[in-house]
């Protein structure tokens, strides 16, 4: 069996690693054990420490670099790789939005099956069963449109999810802005869908299932 | 008109790639750099590069450590064009404490110091492992080092920061270098 110094490299260099004579020695140590504990502990912080707030760090001082090919070429990439521009656009604005409803996130109760109903009509559809538990439903204006404003409860925690029928995105785009993470979703013929959860309980797995759930339970009215 | 629609597509799809990873990247540039408009300056001139070979992308899902790689070329190639200056990192703390310190992180500002005063060669590969989910063999490989180097410095590297943040003080067992 391995020794305690060989045991305590050995996690600080992986403290994930769960190969057998690790584990073999942390049941037989319970001095190690503990040592894992405030460990595993350590590497959570470590963790989020280096995740910084992107929407920190996305607002640049004046670049130390002017290099000029760079300049150049960022010419080029206005048209093809920087086009985040106008979707980038709309996740802030979506976000601006959410922060200014922060009611939304608290009520947890179902929505009424008729107030829903109001909601989604103005936006011309209906929601089929399987959507998930709505708890929050608004039409609100967005971008000089009427446009339903939704909170459906998920495992982690509550999805806004926005309908919005004007807005128009080529491709799945993911954003992570001022503590909200989340993605906004094209719908064929029908604009798009927005839907994010607070960065502090976002899991993208819960978001990507909602909007799948949202998007079958969909149905566009004539 | 099929050609031109193909392109847009894959304009489109690529175009969506580098929305969806451009947060993780400007993460990595920045603790690569330590500097915030460094790294945006070396996110943006990466995802140029990445643009003009995106043939050479075979697989979405191999997109990040692709995008990795070519961003820490592209922070060798600054180095290589320009020499830059040396700095003093409690100035280099004070410089970026927006980022590293927000109103709601004030526990993590510390930890995030610490971070900053790592030597290059131990925090490039302890941000590979714990903010890019590298094993130990995909970071060996990106940094063209044997396994029980990469070990080593990620030991090294959490040592360190462990001791500066003063979590655990050295002592004999948890303070030997590993060979």
């Amino acid at each position: 069996m391995i020794d305690h110094d060989a045991y305590r490299r050995a996690l600080l260099a992986d403290p994930r690693d769960d190969s057998a004579e690790l584990v073999e020695h942390r049941e037989a140590c319970a001095e190690c054990s503990a040592y894992r504990e405030r460990l595993l502990r350590f590497e959570s912080r470590l963790q989020r420490a280096l995740t910084l707030d992107m929407s920190n760090l996305q607002r640049a001082r004046r670049p130390r670099l002017a290099l000029a090919a760079s300049l150049l070429l960022a010419l080029v990439v206005a048209g093809a790789v920087w086009l985040a521009a106008p979707r980038a656009g709309l996740a802030a604005a979506v976000i601006e939005h959410v922060v200014d409803e922060p009611q939304s996130w608290s009520s947890q109760a179902p929505v009424a099956d008729a107030a829903l109903a109001g909601v989604l009509h103005d936006a011309r559809m209906h929601l089929r069963a399987g959507a998930g538990e709505v708890s929050y439903a608004s039409s609100c204006e967005f971008r000089g449109h009427v446009v339903p404003h939704l909170v459906v409860q998920s495992a982690s925690g509550p999805v806004t999810v926005m309908v919005l029928v004007h807005e128009h995105t080529a491709a799945q785009v993911e954003f992570d802005e001022r503590g909200y993470r989340g993605v906004i979703v094209p719908i064929a013929g029908h604009g798009s869908i927005a839907l994010l959860m607070r960065s502090s309980e976002a899991n993208m797995q819960d978001v990507e299932g909602v909007a799948a759930r949202v998007r079958r339970a969909i149905v566009w009215e004539p | 008109m099929k050609d031109r629609f193909g392109g847009n597509q894959r304009r489109a799809r690529f175009q969506a790639l580098c929305q969806s990873l451009r947060p993780d990247l400007l993460r990595f540039a920045f603790w690569l750099s330590r500097d915030r408009a460094l790294a945006e300056d070396v996110v943006q001139a990466s995802m140029l590069r990445a643009w003009k070979a995106q043939d050479s992308l075979l697989d979405e899902a191999a997109a990040k450590p692709w995008f990795l790689t070519i961003i820490r070329r592209e922070f060798a190639r600054t180095f290589e064009r320009k020499r830059l200056p040396c700095v003093d990192i409690d100035e280099l703390i004070k410089s970026e404490e927006p980022s590293l310190a927000a109103a709601e992180e004030n526990d993590l500002a510390e930890l995030r110091a610490a971070i900053f005063k790592l030597p290059d060669e131990y925090r490039e590969p302890l941000v590979l492992q714990v903010l890019m989910g590298y094993s130990t063999a995909e970071i060996a490989r990106e940094l063209n080092l044997s396994g029980p180097a990469v070990l080593t410095r990620l030991f090294r590297a959490r040592s360190q920061l462990r001791t500066l943040c003063g979590e655990d003080l050295p002592d004999a067992r948890n303070s030997r270098d590993a060979k």
